[in-house]
This record gives structure tokens, C-alpha cells and sequence, in this order.
């Protein structure tokens, strides 16, 4: 009897353990059961898994399906939306190869065109007497917009080709602390470009209007085209070109820059990607005009640059470039001779001086 | 490391620079004193100071045609640095957190973003200003354009870190800021402390020979 107890009292346990795990595991399988049962017969009926039907059903391939939601705002009751993969998609496939090429192409015909032409020289060279192109208010403003661009250009060109080009580069957590300052950078002076675009417009919108002779210049492609310098006032064709497109697209970009900066005015996803587009293609686009406009500004046409400089320009330059207005001028009497610019700006000793006395005397 | 050696040593080096070099300058600014003025006083001398200091905030009526930008940029830029420096929220965080022991209202989000926008757009014209009008860019000297290059590096860092997601972009704003502290005493922008002294002893000066300053 003394032997049994120890033996009894230790299989007890272990057969209502067994028979517990077996009750456990039953209950584990019986849901199970009716798909088992199923799986055996050819004709049953497939179950579908709920879960898949609903990332289905949020994850709409054609359009975003919006449920209920108590949170306010644009598109709070969509939780997945596939119009953020397609705009992905087009960044990546379409709209940065496609910049590069624009980008690229420019510098590429840039680069040939002044190993070809050397650029536009000066017919008779510098005579050494002046005329006031542009006063020091239009200079100013001209060079901030310039600025302003130029810092936009930069980080705008960092946010939207970074990843492709810059992260292999530095890498990931480089690339992102350079993505946020890029970022906060390009909102902040994103409204100041347009306050000097508004600058730009009402500075200079007069001397931009079509005007007769504007037409011929295109025709015989500012000179290229038959060889002679076609006549123009103030501004060429080219010039008001340039100036339609700076304003137009400059527009575009600030307003779409504005609906993506401050989405609070019920703007949706669709009004946000097609603003992504027209802020993206503007500013390639712009970023591509501001190349040809920085040559022909500088090396691309000799003595250019004075006129943004100093404000003022070679007889000279103004009677190859700008005959109607350089008569004009003449006309009125506002030719300023050298030695006088001098001492009226006071650059005597200074790096960027107005030469005092003509340079074709200096033996140019 | 570097992280440690801005927010620490250098902080602390910047900012004795900042405060002896400031004090040290104003110091022998009043200890050369002027000569003894013998003659009866037309006016109080007190008063002309006091008047000349408020009155050199308006431009004179015979300029102010031909200074209306530099008037109007001086003041975009002054007046938005000033509002960036004593109201933004991380700036007054920081000084009541290590130097002063108390703060005060920040101004909110969009005023930060509007008064550096416009202390951006100020400090631009000037700078453009400077290098494009004869007589400015001739006498403007290495001080004029380090000074300005330093306050912009020292904005721009500011507002480039203002998400505040980066360590890098705080320390570099903190290292230009830094900078501009060691610069700031031996340079042309101690006229922030200077520019009422000065104004109220050309006034007193003046004032007490009848002549409004």
C-alpha cells in the first residue's frame, strides 16, 4: 500500500495534464475545422481572408476610396492613396531624367556655341563714352531676384534630384540633414522671389510691350540669321521674350510654390501633385533659360555686363545691340564721356573703374 | 566631439570675448570724454541729446529722396533681426535656460517665418546697395562685408535649423553665431551699442550751441 500512494499520486497529475493539453489543443483546432472539412471536399466554397479584403478595398488602384473619419481636413478618410505612388513614379521616371537632359542640353549647346563663335564680340570696340542703361534701383533689384533665384534654384535642385544624386554621394543621413535645411531654406525665400518678380514687372513691364521691328528681330534670329545686327529700342525681342517667360513662368512657380507651402485652404491631392508638376517643369525650365541669359550676359556678348554692373554702356555696345535706342539717346544729349563717368562715380583707383579715356586710344 | 566643443569651450570663450571686448570698447569710447565747453548753453544739453537720439530715426527732409531705400531696407532689417534675436521661441528657450533664468512670450510660428523674411529681404538690398552705388562700395572696407556676410551665415543657419529635427544644423547655427560674438567687439557692428551715445553727444553737443542736430 505504502509503495501505490507515491505511484498514484504522481500519475494522477500527469494523466489530467495530458488530458487538459488535449482539451486545449481541440479547442485550438476547432476553428479550423469547418476549412479542414472543406479542404477535403473539391467543391467547397474558398475563404476568403478578411484582411486581404480590406487592404483591398483601402488600397484602391484607380481611386482613393475616403471612409468616415471625425478628424477634419482634405483626405483625412483615405488611408491609403495610390496617386502618391504614381507621382513617385513620374519624379523618377519621367520629370528628373527629363530635367537633366533639358539641364544639361542647355550647358551642352551653351558650351558649343561659344567654342564655335567665341561669343558676340564689339564690331568697333569700346569707344569710351557712356550712356545710362540701367539706374542703380533696377540694378539692385535686378541682382536680388537674381540672388533669391539662385538660392532657390540651388535647393530646389537638392529637394527634387537629391535622392538620386546626392545620396550616393554622402549617403542617407547626410543627405537628409541636407534635405531639411534645403527645404526650410526654400520656403523661407521662396515668397521673396515673388516680391521681386512683382519688382521686376512694374519696373520694367513698359519696355517690354510689343513693338514694331520686334517681329523682323525673330525673323532674322537677333543677327544670326543674314548676318546683319537687326534693329531694336531698349529691350530686343529676345529680351522681351526672356523678360514674358521670366514673369509667366516665375508667376507659375510662385503660386503653386504658395498652394504646396501653405496647404491650409482645402487645396486636395490632385491640386497639390499638378502644382508639384508646374512648380517642377517651371523651375527646370527657368533654371534652363537663366544659363543661355547668364552667357549672353557675360561671355556670351562682350560688354554686357556693365549695363548690371555700373548701369552704364558703350556707345558702342548700345549702337550694335540697340541702335534705335542709342540714337535716341544721342539725340538728347545724354552721352557721358569717360573721364566725366569717372568722377561722377568716383571709381578712379577702384577694380571695376569706368575706363577715363576712350580704349581703342590705348592701342585696343 | 565637435558637437561638445561648439555648445561647450567655444560658447563659453564667445561669449567672455563678446562681453569684454563690448565692455573694453564702450569703456574707452567714455573715457576719452570731450573738452570742456566754457560758453553759456543756449539749451539744455540733457534735452538736445534726448531729442537728437529720437530724431535721427526719421531721415532729414533734404535726403530722405535720396536714402528712401537704405532708410527703408535699414529698417526691414534691424527691425526683423530684432524681432528674430529677442522673440523667437528657441532663442528665448535658450536664454532663459542659460542665461537668464527667465523668459517670455516667443512670437508664434508665422511671425518667426515673416520677421526673418523680411530681415532677409533688408539685409540683401543693403548688401547689393553697398556694391552696386560708387560712393558706398568706396567706402566700404573688408569690416563692412565680413560683418554682413557673418550676420547673414548667422540668420540663414538660424532659419535652416529651425525644425530643430538635426544636431548639425543647430551646432552650425550656434558655431556662425559664436563667430559673429568673437567678431562682433572689433568691428563696425558694435554700433549696436554705440549709435544712441553717439547720437545723444552730437545732440548735447550742438544743443548747447542752439543748433538742432
Amino acid at each position: 500500500m505504502n509503495n501505490n500512494k507515491p505511484g498514484r499520486i504522481i500519475r494522477c497529475p500527469v494523466a489530467l495534464y495530458s488530458v487538459l493539453m488535449a482539451l486545449f489543443a481541440l479547442m485550438l483546432a476547432l476553428p479550423f475545422a469547418p476549412q479542414a472539412m472543406a479542404g477535403d471536399s473539391e467543391s467547397a466554397a474558398k475563404v476568403v481572408n478578411p484582411g486581404t479584403e480590406l487592404w483591398r478595398e483601402v488600397r484602391q488602384r484607380e481611386a482613393p476610396r475616403a471612409g468616415a473619419t471625425q478628424v477634419a481636413g482634405m483626405d483625412s478618410g483615405v488611408l491609403i492613396n495610390i496617386r502618391g505612388e504614381q507621382w513617385r513614379q513620374f519624379r523618377m521616371e519621367q520629370l528628373i531624367p527629363a530635367a537633366g537632359a533639358l539641364m544639361g542640353g542647355v550647358l551642352g549647346l551653351i558650351v558649343l556655341f561659344h567654342l564655335l563663335k567665341r561669343g558676340v564680340r564689339l564690331e568697333h570696340g569700346r569707344c569710351g563714352n557712356y550712356l545710362l542703361r540701367f539706374k542703380e534701383i533696377d540694378r539692385i533689384l535686378h541682382w536680388y531676384v537674381a540672388t533669391v533665384f539662385i538660392f532657390l534654384a540651388l535647393t530646389g535642385l537638392i529637394l527634387l534630384t537629391g535622392r538620386v544624386v546626392l545620396i550616393p554621394v554622402f549617403g542617407h543621413e547626410v543627405f537628409s540633414v541636407i534635405a531639411s535645411a534645403s527645404k526650410e531654406g526654400h520656403n523661407l525665400f521662396g515668397p521673396l522671389f515673388l516680391v521681386g518678380l512683382i519688382g521686376l514687372l512694374i519696373r520694367f513691364v513698359s519696355k517690354n510691350l510689343p513693338a514694331k521691328g520686334d517681329l523682323s528681330w525673330f525673323l532674322k534670329a537677333g543677327g544670326f540669321v543674314g548676318g546683319k545686327h537687326p534693329s531694336a529700342g531698349f529691350f530686343n525681342a529676345g529680351e522681351k521674350m526672356w523678360f514674358w517667360l521670366v514673369i509667366l513662368i516665375g508667376l507659375t512657380i510662385s503660386a503653386t510654390g504658395l498652394i504646396l507651402e501653405f496647404p491650409f485652404f482645402g487645396q486636395d491631392r490632385p491640386i497639390m501633385e499638378l502644382s508639384l508638376v508646374l512648380h517642377g517643369v517651371g523651375a527646370v525650365l527657368l533654371i534652363a533659360g537663366v544659363f543661355g541669359h547668364v552667357y549672353v550676359g557675360t561671355a556670351g556678348m562682350e560688354a554686357s555686363l556693365d549695363s548690371m554692373t555700373t548701369g552704364y554702356v558703350d556707345v558702342n555696345w548700345a549702337r550694335q545691340h540697340h541702335d534705335q535706342w542709342a540714337e535716341a539717346c544721342e539725340a538728347e544729349g545724354a552721352v557721358i564721356a569717360g573721364a566725366e563717368l569717372a568722377k561722377k562715380q568716383r571709381l578712379r583707383g577702384t577694380k571695376n573703374r569706368v575706363p577715363d579715356r576712350p580704349v581703342a586710344e590705348e592701342g585696343r | 566631439m565637435i558637437t561638445a566643443f561648439v555648445d561647450g569651450p567655444l560658447w563659453y570663450f564667445a561669449l567672455v570675448v563678446f562681453l569684454i571686448g563690448v565692455a573694453w570698447r564702450l569703456f574707452a569710447i567714455f573715457r576719452s570724454g570731450s573738452k570742456a565747453d566754457f560758453s553759456v548753453p543756449r539749451r539744455s544739453g540733457a534735452v538736445s541729446a534726448f531729442m537728437t537720439s529720437l530724431r535721427r530715426f526719421v531721415p532729414r527732409h533734404e535726403m530722405s529722396p535720396r536714402i528712401r531705400l537704405q532708410v527703408v531696407a535699414g529698417y526691414m532689417f534691424h527691425l526683423g533681426l530684432f524681432a528674430l534675436l529677442v522673440f523667437a521661441a528657441p532663442h528665448v528657450l535658450f536664454l532663459q535656460k542659460h542665461l537668464l533664468g527667465f523668459g517670455w512670450t516667443p512670437m508664434p510660428y508665422w511671425a518667426f517665418i515673416l520677421a526673418s523674411q523680411i530681415a532677409f529681404a533688408g539685409l540683401l538690398i543693403l548688401w547689393l546697395h553697398r556694391l552696386l552705388n560708387p560712393v558706398t562700395r568706396l567706402i566700404s572696407d573688408a569690416d563692412d562685408y565680413v560683418a554682413a556676410g557673418l550676420t547673414f551665415f548667422v540668420m540663414l543657419t538660424g532659419c535652416l535649423a529651425l525644425m530643430e529635427d538635426f544636431t548639425g544644423l543647430r551646432v552650425l547655427h550656434r558655431f556662425t553665431v559664436e563667430l559673429l560674438m568673437i567678431y562682433f567687439p572689433f568691428s563696425r557692428l558694435m554700433h549696436a551699442f554705440t549709435f544712441i551715445p553717439s547720437r545723444a553727444y552730437t545732440g548735447a553737443w550742438f544743443g548747447r550751441r542752439g543748433v538742432d542736430a
